[in-house]
């Protein structure tokens, strides 16, 4: 029996590009960003934001009560150009999940968030 | 069940990244891009083109089956059509789903906008079938033909083949919005107007700030497509052709490329 899994040995039209290889740094980054969240730490925060970034982020982290949330998931990831949207949720024991969506680019090497929406109760970022 | 649903109302799944259109220009325009969607001159414009047709076929199934709902008491050939035309829009996000595996993306790899969708919040067949089957149909018939054109540039018969079938589509579907245009307005010159002027609000919305071009006029570049060096359009063009075929007039056409260009002065 062919081996299936050689791409050489799988019949009809393969890929013809390589896949965009999302940037671990980005992930470690967004890890931070949820981490610091769920730790109600708004100087870290802070220091993560892009100056268009920073209102939108400080709203956010004074919307998450410290210590309420234990873990959190990243849910989706999309790329537009060399910036990446986020969005994520924290859950924890004995509270509704929050959910939120934000921006990262790199700013002089450093990953920084230029956008962020609260996106808790709401169906998307689509939503007025 | 509710009639004229708003854009959020659409179901996605929870895995995917919405972005409201105006959000996802300023964030290309904080990369140094131009406020507009991706250009033909960006590295990732084939993937970020297809990807942009994948869900706009989506939308554009979900648009013509509101049409089919919103207006129960429109013709019944009328929605004959709009029922193919869920039908025909379904099987080409399939083929778009599929040719974005085929360049190494996926769906979901870049956000989604909520623009086309914007094109159905209108309470008139007429309007509606002006602004989606003229004004955002029309526009697939551009952005298809640059599309089968930079596949054959770059011998590709996959891609070219695949978005010629869905582009004949494309082009029944802009003679039914003509046809339902002309027919539910008869008769009735001011609604006729209003829903010209709808389609046209819908041209301009997609003028691309001046990045759209006649294909005459649109300067070419080398372009880095996944290791094949060609020569393409620095912009989007118009499909004369294809448009000429589909029923537009040459003062339709005419008035696309002057308002694009008149864009670009700004």
């Amino acid at each position: 029996m062919s081996n299936l899994g050689e791409r050489a040995n799988v019949m009809g039209p393969q890929p013809i590009f390589a896949r965009y290889v999302v940037p671990p740094a980005m992930i470690a980054a967004a890890e931070s960003v949820l981490t610091m969240l769920a730790a109600g730490d708004a100087a870290g925060l802070a220091a993560m934001a892009a100056p268009s970034g920073a209102a939108e982020l400080a709203a956010i982290a004074a919307a998450v009560r410290p210590g309420v949330f234990d873990r959190h998931g990243i849910i989706a990831q999309a790329r537009l150009n060399d910036h990446h949207y986020v969005k994520a949720r924290l859950h924890g024991p004995h509270a509704e999940p929050f959910t939120v969506q934000f921006r990262l680019g790199q700013v002089d090497g450093k990953w920084r968030v230029w956008e962020a929406v609260n996106l808790t109760g709401r169906r998307g970022a689509w939503t007025r | 069940m509710e009639r004229m649903i708003a854009v959020d109302r659409l179901a996605r799944p929870d895995d995917h990244i919405l972005v409201p259109l105006e959000k996802m220009f300023q964030a290309r325009v904080d990369q140094g891009y131009s406020p507009t969607n991706v250009m033909p001159h960006e590295e990732d414009f084939l993937k970020a083109r297809l990807h942009a047709i994948a869900v706009g076929e989506t939308q554009a199934m979900e648009a013509a089956g509101r049409t089919l709902f919103d207006f129960p008491d429109a013709p019944w050939e009328f929605q004959m059509d709009m029922a193919r035309q869920v039908w025909d829009e379904s099987r080409h996000a399939e083929i778009f789903i599929k040719l974005l595996e085929y360049v190494g993306s996926f769906l979901g790899e870049f956000p989604e906008t909520e623009v086309l969708w914007s094109c159905t919040q209108i309470d008139d067949p007429a309007c509606r079938v002006a602004g989606i089957n003229r004004g955002l149909e029309g526009l697939a018939c551009d952005v298809f033909e640059q599309i089968i054109r930079l596949a054959q540039r770059m011998g590709d018969a996959v891609i070219e083949r695949a978005v010629d079938y869905v582009l004949a589509d494309e082009i029944t579907h802009v003679r039914m919005g003509s046809k339902w245009m002309r027919k539910l307005t008869e008769g009735d010159p001011e609604r006729l107007k209003k829903a010209q002027d709808f389609q046209n609000n819908i041209d301009d919305l997609f003028n691309f700030q001046g990045g759209r071009t006649s294909r005459e006029a649109s300067p070419q570049v080398p372009l880095d497509v996944g290791g094949h060096d060609i020569e393409f359009d620095s912009t989007l063009t118009v499909a004369r052709e294809a448009r000429l075929l589909a029923g537009f007039s040459d003062e339709e056409i005419e008035r696309l490329v002057k308002a694009a260009s008149r864009s670009a002065a700004y």
